[in-house]
């Protein structure tokens, strides 16, 4: 089994320290931090995506998978830094919408994104639109990620658009949003840029947003 | 017959006059009121006055105590948000149980202790009075999962299934011995049916459901049967991986939120299981109108058959328009088992 592979499997198996240690050994090896990214850490949660999608994993093999490549990328991230031939797949704010205490589904999207090669500001649940504001201005953030599990918050997405657009910075980051009761036509109907299903869509809408703009 | 004897008629297998009707309502009958929801679910006699008027105004067969998960998680002394017109909310940043270690130090709340549980009692108390012995009354409890993920935090639950089962195992049993005795309470005040909410067990998957959560969603089903009350379980979300579970667990109504089809509930759950739901409360109920609704609570009772209680998937949304809710009564009214 390839080092890579060994990654993939800790990571799909949710073993944090395994993942860790792989991750490690493979540097040691010489392999550069950025080659373990499109060779086990994306591929492992592709497929973490794909088994959650087909009832094969539920959310407690899922939080530990992503645990476990956190526990790599956690390593990685402060390695990628004046790294000139990567470049970060884009910076997402993220958080769940005023009002609504919901957070798991927000957390996997996030780790999904992560390991995909994004920079994540998480901004928690609860989130008022001031603080997304605040964080796209602060980050330099490309997309704004929110998610909303409760009718009665869905309508707080497009306060969040709407504060960005008051503060002129809608022309600069794309607005993405996801969770159970939100559809695409929803997303249309608030002027959102994209929506997600899921968590693998939610990587596939926000690389394309980042090429779009 | 009225409303209590027709649910008791449906529990006991006796044909009733017609199928009886218990949809959730909470912030629904709390606006039908005015009164804001901090106080429904503080105050049990602005809860009874609710319960009261919406059972009566649109003839549900029962009246519930059931306002939010979080009353057994305040008498522990977890941090809880207020909100003036939302249900109250755990914070699971400063979860309870945060520190698995202080496990081994939290007692189980008097019920009659003048928290937020024994507010709860006293609703069930004024709710037999007040129905006169003509609705059912419903007390509640939280199920294993769904209370053990209020102490502990979700996300970090999820994860201890894998990390620490030892963990998992004390405290399901401690929450299982803090419920029992919660719904004793309810059960001496004049509750006939405790509903087991286990919102959280729909996310846990086939596999871990049955290790762990099923065990003791049966001790707890056992243990309320034992002090002389039915049993409604209600899971929140999609079940449909473990139907078949939920049917072995002797449950007198399995009450089914929308994502799983109640022609699936039925087929592994066998025909004896009495089944209630399962409109989807946004789309169906809050959404549609009074032609649809009644056209969605008929295909209800299509795929469940004769042994079938008529209501929606999950609580009915605050906004609901009430013709709505009506044609959904006006269902069940009409239809025999
Ligand atoms: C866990 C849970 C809770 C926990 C939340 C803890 C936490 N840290 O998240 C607690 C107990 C706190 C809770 C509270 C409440 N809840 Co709740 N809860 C749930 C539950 C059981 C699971 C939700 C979940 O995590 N699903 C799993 C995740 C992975 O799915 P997901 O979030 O949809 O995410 C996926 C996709 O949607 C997408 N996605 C998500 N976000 C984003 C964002 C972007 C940008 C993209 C692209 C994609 C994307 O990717 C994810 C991965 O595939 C559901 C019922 C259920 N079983 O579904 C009810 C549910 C969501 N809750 C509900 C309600 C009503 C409440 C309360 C009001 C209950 C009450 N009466 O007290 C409170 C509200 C508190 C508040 N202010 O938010 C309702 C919502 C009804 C509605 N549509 O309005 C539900 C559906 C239950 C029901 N049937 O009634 N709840």
């Amino acid at each position: 089994m390839s080092i890579f592979d060994e990654l993939q499997q800790a990571i799909i198996d949710g073993k944090a320290p395994v993942a860790k240690e792989v991750t490690e050994r493979a540097l040691g090896e010489g392999v550069r931090p950025a080659e373990l990214f499109p060779n086990a850490i994306v591929p492992a949660m592709n497929e973490v995506g794909r088994r959650m999608r087909d009832c094969e994993f539920f959310i407690p093999e899922v939080l530990i998978a992503a645990r476990a490549a956190r526990a790599a990328t956690d390593i990685l991230r402060p390695l990628l830094v004046g790294d000139e031939e990567v470049r970060s797949a884009g910076t997402v704010v993220c958080g769940t919408v005023k009002g609504d205490l919901h957070d798991i589904g927000k957390n996997i999207v996030a780790m999904m994104l992560e390991s995909a090669g994004f920079q994540i500001v998480d901004l928690g649940v609860d989130v008022p639109p001031e603080k997304v504001v605040a964080a796209v201005r602060e980050h330099g953030a490309n997309v704004v990620a929110m998610s909303a599990l409760l009718t009665t918050t869905m309508v707080n997405m497009k306060a969040v658009i709407d504060a960005l657009a008051a503060a002129g910075l809608r022309d600069q980051v794309k607005v993405m949003v996801g969770g159970a009761p939100v559809t695409e036509s929803w997303a249309q109907s608030i002027g959102a840029d994209g929506y997600g299903k899921d968590a693998s869509a939610a990587v596939e809408t926000a690389r394309s947003l980042v090429a779009a703009a | 017959m009225n409303g209590r004897e027709r649910v008791i008629a449906m529990l006991q297998g006796q044909p009733p006059d017609h199928l009886p009707v218990m949809p959730i309502t909470m912030m629904f009958a709390s606006d039908l009121i005015g009164a804001r929801y901090l106080d429904y679910a503080t105050d049990f006699r602005v809860l009874a006055e609710a319960q009261m008027r919406v059972a009566e105004g649109f003839q549900f067969d029962y009246v519930s105590v059931i306002s939010d998960p979080g009353c057994e998680a305040a008498d522990l002394g977890a941090s809880i948000k207020f909100f003036p017109d939302q249900p109250p909310a755990i914070d699971e940043e400063n979860a309870l149980l945060a520190d698995k270690s202080k496990l081994s130090a939290l007692e189980i709340p008097d019920p009659a202790g003048g928290g937020r549980m024994a507010n709860r009692v006293k609703g069930a108390r004024l709710l037999k009075e007040q129905s006169h012995g003509e609705k059912i009354v419903e007390g509640w409890i939280e199920g294993p999962c769904a209370e053990a993920a209020d102490l502990r935090g979700i996300n970090a639950l999820m994860m201890d299934f894998f990390d620490d089962p030892e963990f998992i195992a004390g405290l399901f049993t401690f929450v299982l011995e803090m419920e029992v005795a919660f719904a004793k309470a309810q059960v001496d005040a004049g509750a006939e049916l405790i509903g087991i909410g286990d919102a959280a067990a729909s996310l846990v998957g086939p596999k871990i459901y049955q290790e762990f959560v099923w065990p003791f969603e049966k001790k707890m089903v056992d243990r309320v049967h034992a002090l002389g009350a039915s049993v409604r379980l209600h899971i929140c979300g999609n079940t449909r991986q473990i139907l078949d579970g939920i049917g072995r667990l002797g449950c007198d109504i399995v009450d089914l939120d929308w994502p799983a089809p109640v022609a699936e509930a039925r087929a592994a759950m066998g025909p004896g299981q009495a089944l209630l739901g399962n409109l989807d409360p946004v789309r169906d109920l809050r959404n549609g109108t009074p032609e649809s609704v009644y056209a969605a609570a008929a295909e209800c009772h299509r795929q469940a058959g004769p042994r079938f209680i008529v209501g929606a998937g999950c609580e009915v949304v605050r906004d609901t328009p009430p013709a709505n809710l009506a044609a959904l009564v006006r269902y069940g009214m009409e239809h025999q088992a």
